[in-house]
């Protein structure tokens, strides 16, 4: 009698391994998916993604590692103009440059996207060190005027929900230092459309060799992680709104913060 | 047989022979004078004259000869006989005050049965208009059963009737009514009698009170509102001899869930047999709750039953608080929470678990705006505190919720509400399946953890029968019709457990049993209700093209309803159950099922009724009828049940229930007071002119006397017209002949 190949009894192994894998019921994590944080990418016009292309899924992977929130490793894109635009309650809109006018089927779509209660995160690439903006920056708050003429900008101070949504932060900050706060279009207590002017995509961008794409001026590395706080806190104002405002996370935040501030 | 006798013509209206016969006489009376004055010929100016005037009267009356068929006609008394349960208490010789009110009816009756007596109408009062006593009830104790004795109802009933005008009313009672009430002014007792115009005699049965401490009367100060601090003031008494000085009252909640919940307990101090105190009590549930105030027990105490009262309160909510737990921020869960902040009326409490132990934050404690999870503040102290609890994609076991998973189950059978909403962490996946809180979920959960979690496959939830007739998905329907969004995967659930109704169910996967797998299910537990949610996409009734489509109202409407059943909102139950005219212990009542109109089916399903002691003392009684077609409500006939609380439970047969709490007093309010009050009869006879006496004396009592009716009549004139006229004149003319003779003009 001869005695088993060791090598046929290992195959048999590995393929009995992988069949059980694939008759077992699949697990829960696919289930949940679609309720995820998607760093959706809008694009208008002749754009074609985003500013920074790697941005949306290290934004997504950051969010994964840091918290309890479920993101798309694989954000998806999509045009203003198309119907898939109200499909999930965020957009991510960046650029560096000049963009062409939105169309009529372009704002028809922002409109509905806004009419749901979704968010926009318009985040300029182009800004300079002092948070100056580019082409891009001043097209947007030009372009979404048109889309909500009734909502004008206001300041987001470091006092508002979004700089403590997960991270206790002091000041926003991108691939450059920009101004201090944000800014946004209010409606009905809840921010619609944010304005970076701090290229949060820029401090986020990694290539696929691993290693960041842009500098980060003028922080360094402490900035870059002061972004990709703030990109997380983005993230989880998207997903829980005001809740850090709730008056029991209220007064024990006001004491951290007592504590913390030098 | 004819009867005759002389009368005037019939052409003449009675107040013309009295103005002739008046003028006849003063005729008489000057010629009387006139005579005195004049001595010669006076006898015959007096007889002249005495024959004139007769002769003049005679022609004014013209005499007739009337024969006629008369009968005499006794008056039409009503007797209003006191049919409250007050009338059950001990009067004065230790019986039933009945006893005394039958027998004050007998003696009248005895009189009435005489041949020219007063034709009596005896008629009970309680509630509303009166009605024939002894028809149904019969006499005795068994005719002392209303919940009330209001007299001003009845006789408002008997002035607006088309019957015959009683000639009198006839009041036989032991004078503790409600309307009039204690102490009434003259103007107003003669206001309950000014659309009868007639006096109304009083008859008191009983003159002495027994001994007797009880509550008088619970009084709130507001409406019951949940979590609100609710005022009582608690009046009390002593009467009949009995000596307290002081008395300790305590208000309990009963509850199904455990013994009586003590809320509140004081000491009243009586003065003159009476006393008051207030006390505060805060009822944390909303719907209806029954709360037991008592005193202590009395030694020689005759009523003991009215030594504690049941108060059913209709609790209501200024806002629903609801406490959001969730195991992860999604898009879901984000839907949720604006919805929830969104609602003037919802006051959340939102915990999500922002960071587990595996993620890495890259930051210090200092850095970070995430607070402990107060999972025993939540779960140990504060859960009472909320109306319900919404565990969305959350697992118990890192959280150690697992340790607080039969406080939660108790909770929702003292009446909380339960949602666990879908998710990988929700339902087995999160560790429930086999956890005291699975006995509580409409569904059940597998017999392990180890049991299949989530099916990953798209789909598009079906409607059950039930779940397109259910009132809280209607406002869903009114928004997005028959369409749901597709789901991208569904926690497993198991079948619908008893109690539970699935409202939409998966297209393709089975139940063990065979059955569609429920999607979303609801069920009633003890006294409270939950909800399984096995998606977590319902955030696409927003976000999606059938969001927009229905500008993403289908998200809110689906949860206004699901939120809305949990805290019983009307609108939302499948029936309104209602005992009519109230339950006393010891009588047969009926509980009435309202049901919302059904939508053409052909078939006749029936409806059942459980009910049931709240403190689970006696076996639940079970009855079952067939909805009619034609009608949208269902009587269900109860038999007579003892003093306590009870829940009835109406299950439709699409499984769907609604719960009613109600309580069943012996005496109610009518036992409230043992006290009789004939003085109040007293006044209510001298106001409206009418006589008072004792139930002894009823016999003496004063009755309006009978009248005559004419059934044939015939007039014959003793002679023609003329014969009197020329008379008259012939006479008049001698008389006139007879005064110039003596020298009058």
């Amino acid at each position: 009698m001869r005695s088993p190949d060791p090598l046929r009894l290992v195959a048999l192994a590995v393929g009995l391994a992988v069949v059980l894998t694939l008759l077992a019921p699949r697990p829960a994590r696919a289930f949940g998916d679609a309720g995820a944080f998607d760093p959706r990418v809008l694009v208008t016009g002749s754009q074609t993604g985003p500013a920074h292309a790697s941005a949306p899924a290290r934004w997504a992977w950051e969010l994964e590692q840091r918290t309890s929130a479920p993101a798309r490793l694989h954000p998806s894109v999509v045009r203003a103009d198309d119907p898939a635009i109200i499909g999930a309650p965020f957009l991510y809109w960046s650029g560096d440059a000049e963009i062409a006018p939105l169309s009529n089927e372009e704002i028809a779509g922002l409109r509905r996207f806004f009419a749901l209660g979704g968010l926009l995160l318009a985040d300029d690439a182009g800004a300079g060190p002092h948070g100056e903006p580019s082409a891009f920056g001043r097209a947007a708050r030009r372009e979404i005027a048109r889309v909500l003429p009734d909502g004008a900008p206001i300041a987001l101070g470091t006092d508002h929900v979004v700089f403590r949504t997960f991270y206790l932060l002091h000041r926003a900050e991108g691939r450059v230092e920009g101004p201090e706060g944000l800014e946004a279009i209010v409606r009905g207590g809840q921010a619609q459309v944010i304005f970076s002017e701090h290229d949060l995509g820029g401090a986020l961008a990694r290539g696929a060799s691993g290693m960041w794409e842009q500098p980060v001026v003028p922080g360094g590395e402490l900035q870059r992680e002061h972004a990709i706080r703030l990109a997380v806190n983005i993230a989880m104002y998207v997903l829980c709104s005001n809740y850090k405002d709730d008056q029991v996370h209220a007064q024990f935040l006001m004491r951290r913060r007592a504590v913390a501030s030098p | 047989m004819l009867s005759t006798h002389i009368g005037t013509s019939a052409d003449l209206p009675p107040w013309a022979v009295a103005l002739a016969a008046v003028l006849a006489v003063a005729s008489l009376a000057l010629l009387l004078v006139e005579v005195r004055r004049e001595g010669r010929g006076a006898g015959a100016i007096a007889v002249t004259g005495v024959l004139a005037v007769c002769a003049l009267l005679a022609a004014v009356l013209r005499p007739a000869r009337v024969a006629a068929r008369e009968t005499a006609v006794g008056p039409r008394v009503v007797v209003l006989a006191d049919t409250s349960r007050s009338m059950a208490l001990p009067g004065d010789d230790g019986r039933p005050r009945s006893d005394a009110r039958d027998a004050a009816i007998a003696r009248l009756a005895k009189r009435g049965a005489d041949p020219e007596g007063a034709r009596l109408v005896v008629l009970g009062f309680g509630d509303g208009p009166p009605t024939p006593l002894g028809d149904r009830e019969g006499h005795g104790e068994a005719s002392a059963r209303a919940a009330h004795s209001d007299l001003g109802a009845a006789l408002r009933a008997i002035a607006a009737s088309a019957e015959e005008r009683p000639a009198a009313v006839l009041v036989v009672s032991d004078g503790r009514l409600d309307d009039p009430p204690e102490d009434p002014s003259p103007a107003a007792l003669r206001a309950m009698a000014a659309s009868l115009r007639v006096p109304i005699d009083t008859v008191a049965t009983t003159a002495s009170a027994p001994a007797d401490a009880s509550i008088r009367r619970v009084s709130a100060a507001g409406a019951a509102v949940a979590h609100v601090p609710l005022p009582l003031r608690v009046d009390v008494g002593c009467a009949g001899g009995l000596a307290c000085d002081e008395l300790t009252v305590t208000a309990h909640e009963l509850r199904d869930d455990g013994p009586p919940a003590l809320l509140a307990s004081g000491v009243a101090h009586l003065e003159d047999g009476k006393g008051t105190l207030d006390l505060t009590i805060t009822l944390e549930r909303a719907g209806s709750r029954i709360v037991e105030v008592a005193i202590a027990p009395q030694k020689g105490d005759a009523v003991p039953a009215n030594d504690r009262r049941l108060v059913t309160f209709q609790v209501a909510r200024e806002r629903v608080r609801v406490l959001h737990v969730a195991g992860r921020p999604t898009n879901d869960v984000r839907a949720l929470r604006q919805w929830l902040k969104s609602d003037a009326s919802v006051d959340v409490v939102a915990f999500f678990i922002l960071r587990t132990p595996t993620n890495d934050v890259r930051a210090s404690t200092n850095d970070l705006a995430l607070i402990p999870f107060p999972v025993d503040e939540l779960f140990r102290d504060r859960l009472p505190s909320f109306d319900a609890v919404v565990l969305q994609d959350f697992d118990a076991q890192p959280y150690g919720l697992e340790k607080y998973l039969d406080d939660l189950r108790h909770y929702v059978l003292g009446g909380g509400g339960l949602v666990m909403v879908g998710g990988q962490k929700s339902f087995v996946a999160g560790g429930y399946a086999g956890t005291p809180l699975a006995d509580v979920l409409p569904v059940q959960l597998g017999d392990s953890n180890d049991a299949p979690s989530a099916d990953t496959s798209p789909f598009v939830p079906d409607w059950t029968p039930a779940g397109r007739s259910a009132p809280l998905l209607g406002p869903l329907r009114a928004a997005v019709g028959d369409e749901l969004p597709e789901m991208p995967g569904a926690n497993v659930l198991g079948d619908v457990r008893r109690g539970g109704v699935a409202l939409w169910s998966h297209p393709s996967r089975k139940t063990r049993s065979g059955a569609k797998m429920p999607v979303l299910a609801i069920g009633d537990e003890g006294d409270g209700r939950t909800i399984a949610l096995g998606v977590d996409g319902t955030w696409e009734l927003q976000f999606s093209d059938l969001g927009a489509r229905t500008a993403g109202r289908g998200h809110g409407a689906l949860w206004s309803g699901l939120l809305g059943w949990l805290m019983r909102d009307p609108r939302f139950e499948p029936a309104q159950l209602d005992v009519v005219g109230g339950c006393t212990a010891g009588l047969p009542s009926t509980l009435r099922a309202r049901l919302p109109p059904e939508a053409g089916t052909a078939a006749s399903p029936a409806v059942r009724l459980e009910v049931t002691r709240i403190d689970g003392q006696r076996a639940s009684l079970h009855l079952e009828a067939p909805r009619p077609h034609d009608a949208e409500s269902v009587d269900f006939p109860l038999p007579p049940l003892e003093t306590g609380a009870y829940s009835a439970r109406l299950s439709a047969a699409d499984g769907s229930a609604t719960r009613h709490d109600f309580a069943c007093e012996a005496g109610g309010d009518e036992w409230a007071d043992t006290r009789p009050d004939p003085k109040r009869l007293e006044a209510l006879a001298e106001a409206t002119g009418g006589s008072f006496t004792m139930a002894s004396d009823a016999g003496s009592l004063r009755l309006p006397r009978p009248t005559t009716v004419s059934a044939e009549r015939h007039v014959t004139p003793l002679a023609p017209p003329w014969v009197w006229t020329l008379s008259a004149a012939a006479l008049l003319g001698i008389h006139w002949i007879a005064r110039r003779r003596n020298g009058l003009s």
